[in-house]
């Protein structure tokens, strides 16, 4: 495999990530006052337990990926191992997904929730744009209409706030 | 019988009309969603869980329960008519299964495996009515030391034995327990680790992690892969069976409820490791050896059983002592606590009306189940063409709707992006989405536990294995650390091709 080599560069930032979240567990409750010592432990106890165990458990993954070990990708029904990594495909779908969460509140759900199922499935390489937005503006139509109308969830109705 | 008149009360509780209509919505809904393709269990109930806070605890119980059989009826579905790899629990199901299919017995593999969990689904129940009475008569003793011994075991056991590798489960156990220590410290009303994003001070919802760390995790990470063939389905009518498949089922049924409620009921017993076993078992019993590996009914009859009872045996720890020992238990768990229940003894005790109509309720939603599954099975199967980006949109579609709902910020909307990322990377490098989501929800209670023990101990740290069972415990927590040798043991009976 000619990106054997990148992959295991790239598990090395995610064992870095683990010993590193460590660290940052110890040291962002390190500065924390409450007096504890009367009644037992204070908050400072169990972070200090899990941010030891990271740090502990991050050495051995960095260990175990230097020397040569790699976690099996997970299975799933539609994931194609061979296929190499498709990164428009994630990147469009995370600029999309924090695009909704960003309009939400202004464009109201039904409007961003259609933008939302439109986007990502045209990032996922839907065909067809018409098609996929008459079923993007009933989904989300539907979903407000049961959910707001019929179980009582709050969702913002924004741009369409009076109309419907 | 003190139990069995509670479960005369429980069934009263579930069988009035309004909450079969939730029973009813509940099973359906979760073999709609159980049978998408790329969605588990585990993913179906987090998915579903933000519609069961509007309708009152009891009925969205009784509704939850539902959702979980369902979730469990739909995978199986899944995993014989679509001739993809799906998730490890179900992956022997479709080894067996799918070839069946493939011959033209999809029918009957079907048939097998609905029926199959319907009989281990309705055993299991009662044996859970059984046990979990039991386990809470000796649980009404412990002490806090004996309940933080119970979280190591189950925080140490999910990591062992339910992933591949040791080093990482401890580093997603050691994920999870940070993610759950976020916010305001229930004892000193101290906030740790908020980064001074005030929406943090009430800790992260569980809702948001178990949707991030699974559905949107996994819309990203099938994003980076998609497969762009177009999904092949086998083609199926109405599942049944005849005389002789019946008699080569039976036997396999109960063999499989045999191996999977004990094994679901132990802290990281899970449902992986008494399919296998079935598996191994039935290859072993069989008369038909040759069809093994090319569609024997035994191999999906066994473990499909095994798969429903070790579903009922999670429930066993949950409810009595409210110890997770699955995903899918942790995020059952979470949906008490939004309740403002905590599952153990005092449940029990203080709510026997609600424990008791969700477990008659199980008898109930596996009845139904039966019933949709066999004439339905035709519609199940043409839920499997849906196109797939269709499907992953509306898979994150529903994981914004349902976050966003729980408390109306778009702030939540981004934390579950940021979880869905850790997700996604924890998926791609082989780190188990277990016991990250095992940590989040019992970390918090082993903390109090840990600090309750040892303020009665006065600081004396021996304080937490002088109790016998918390000394037992603890060392069989250490012996597990040993399992995954153990583990590959058991592995070696069952075909390569299944571990690849």
């Amino acid at each position: 495999m000619a990106n054997a080599g990148l992959r295991q560069k790239s598990e090395l930032v995610l064992a870095g990530l683990v010993l590193g979240l460590g660290i940052f567990v110890i040291a962002g409750t390190a500065g924390i006052t409450a007096a504890g010592s009367a009644i037992g432990l204070g908050p400072r106890f169990f972070p200090f337990l899990v941010g030891g165990a990271l740090i502990i458990v991050g050495g051995c993954y960095i260990a175990d990926v230097l020397r040569g070990g790699r976690g099996d990708p997970e299975e799933s029904e539609d994931v194609d191992e061979s296929a190499g990594s498709d990164w428009r495909a994630v990147a469009l779908v995370g600029g999309v997904f924090l695009g909704f969460a960003l309009l939400l509140d202004l464009l109201g759900f039904i409007v961003a929730g259609a933008l939302l199922f439109a986007g990502v499935a045209w990032a996922l390489g839907a065909r067809g744009l018409p098609r996929t937005m008459a079923v993007a503006v009933v989904l989300s139509l539907g979903s407000y209409l049961i959910f707001v109308k019929g179980m009582g969830v709050t969702l913002p109705a924004g741009i369409l706030e009076g109309v419907i | 019988m003190d139990s069995f008149r509670l479960l005369l009360d429980g069934f009263a509780t579930a069988l009035t009309v309004q909450n079969l209509l939730y029973a009813l919505l509940g099973v359906t809904l979760g073999t709609l969603v159980g049978v998408l393709p790329g969605i588990g269990p585990a993913m179906t109930v987090a998915l579903l869980l933000p519609i069961t806070f509007t309708v009152p605890p009891a009925s969205a119980f009784i509704m939850f329960a539902g959702i979980y059989y369902g979730g469990m009826y739909g995978g199986s579905t899944t995993s014989i008519l679509l001739n993809t790899p799906g998730e490890s629990s179900s992956m022997i199901t479709a080894l067996e299964g799918n070839k069946m299919a493939r011959r033209g017995r999809a029918a009957q593999a079907l048939a097998t495996a609905a029926i199959g969990s319907f009989v281990a689904g309705t055993i299991a129940t009662a044996l859970l009515v059984v046990a979990a009475p039991a386990v809470v008569d000796f649980a009404i003793s412990f002490g806090p030391e004996d309940y933080f011994a119970l979280a190591v075991l189950a925080f140490i056991m999910c990591s062992a034995v339910l992933s591949r590798s040791l080093v990482r489960g401890l580093a997603s156990l050691g994920i999870g327990l940070a993610i759950g220590l976020v916010g305001i410290d229930q004892q000193t009303g101290q906030a740790r680790l908020t980064l001074g994003i005030p929406q943090l001070l009430d800790g992260i919802d569980v809702v948001i992690i178990a949707v991030g760390l699974f559905a949107v995790g996994e819309a990203l990470y099938v994003a980076s892969r998609l497969r762009h063939a177009s999904p092949d389905v086998v083609p199926v009518g109405r599942a049944w069976m005849g005389r002789a498949d019946w008699s080569r089922s039976w036997r396999p049924w109960l063999r499989g409820t045999a191996l999977g409620f004990p094994i679901g009921a132990l802290p990281g017993g899970g449902a992986e490791i008494p399919t296998f076993l079935s598996y191994a078992v039935e290859k072993r019993l069989t008369r038909h050896k040759d069809e093994f590996g090319s569609g024997a009914i035994e191999g999906v009859a066994g473990p499909e059983a095994a798969n429903n009872a070790s579903a009922a045996g999670t429930l066993v720890p949950l409810l009595s002592l409210g110890l997770p020992t699955s995903a899918t238990a942790a995020i059952m768990l979470a949906a008490f606590q939004q309740y403002g229940l905590q599952p153990g003894p005092q449940l029990f005790t203080h709510n026997p009306a609600l424990v008791w109509g969700m477990v008659a309720s199980l008898f109930v939603g596996n009845v139904m189940l039966l019933v949709l599954n066999l004439p339905l099975a035709p519609l199940w199967a043409r839920l499997l063409r849906i196109p797939r980006p269709y499907l992953y949109a509306g898979i994150v579609f529903f994981a914004g709707l349902g976050c966003y709902a729980v408390n109306n910020s778009w702030v939540d909307l981004v934390i579950l992006f940021v979880l869905g990322l850790l997700g996604f990377a924890m998926r791609r490098f082989g780190l188990p989405i277990a016991p990250a989501v095992i940590g989040v929800i019992l970390g918090p209670m082993a903390e109090i536990q840990l600090r309750r023990a040892l303020a009665i101990g006065a600081g004396d740290a021996t304080v937490l294995v002088r109790s016998p069972i918390a000394a037992v415990l603890l060392t069989v927590a250490v012996l597990a650390l040993l399992a995954p040798l153990l583990r590959r043991r058991i592995s070696r009976d069952v075909p390569s091709e299944v571990r690849r």
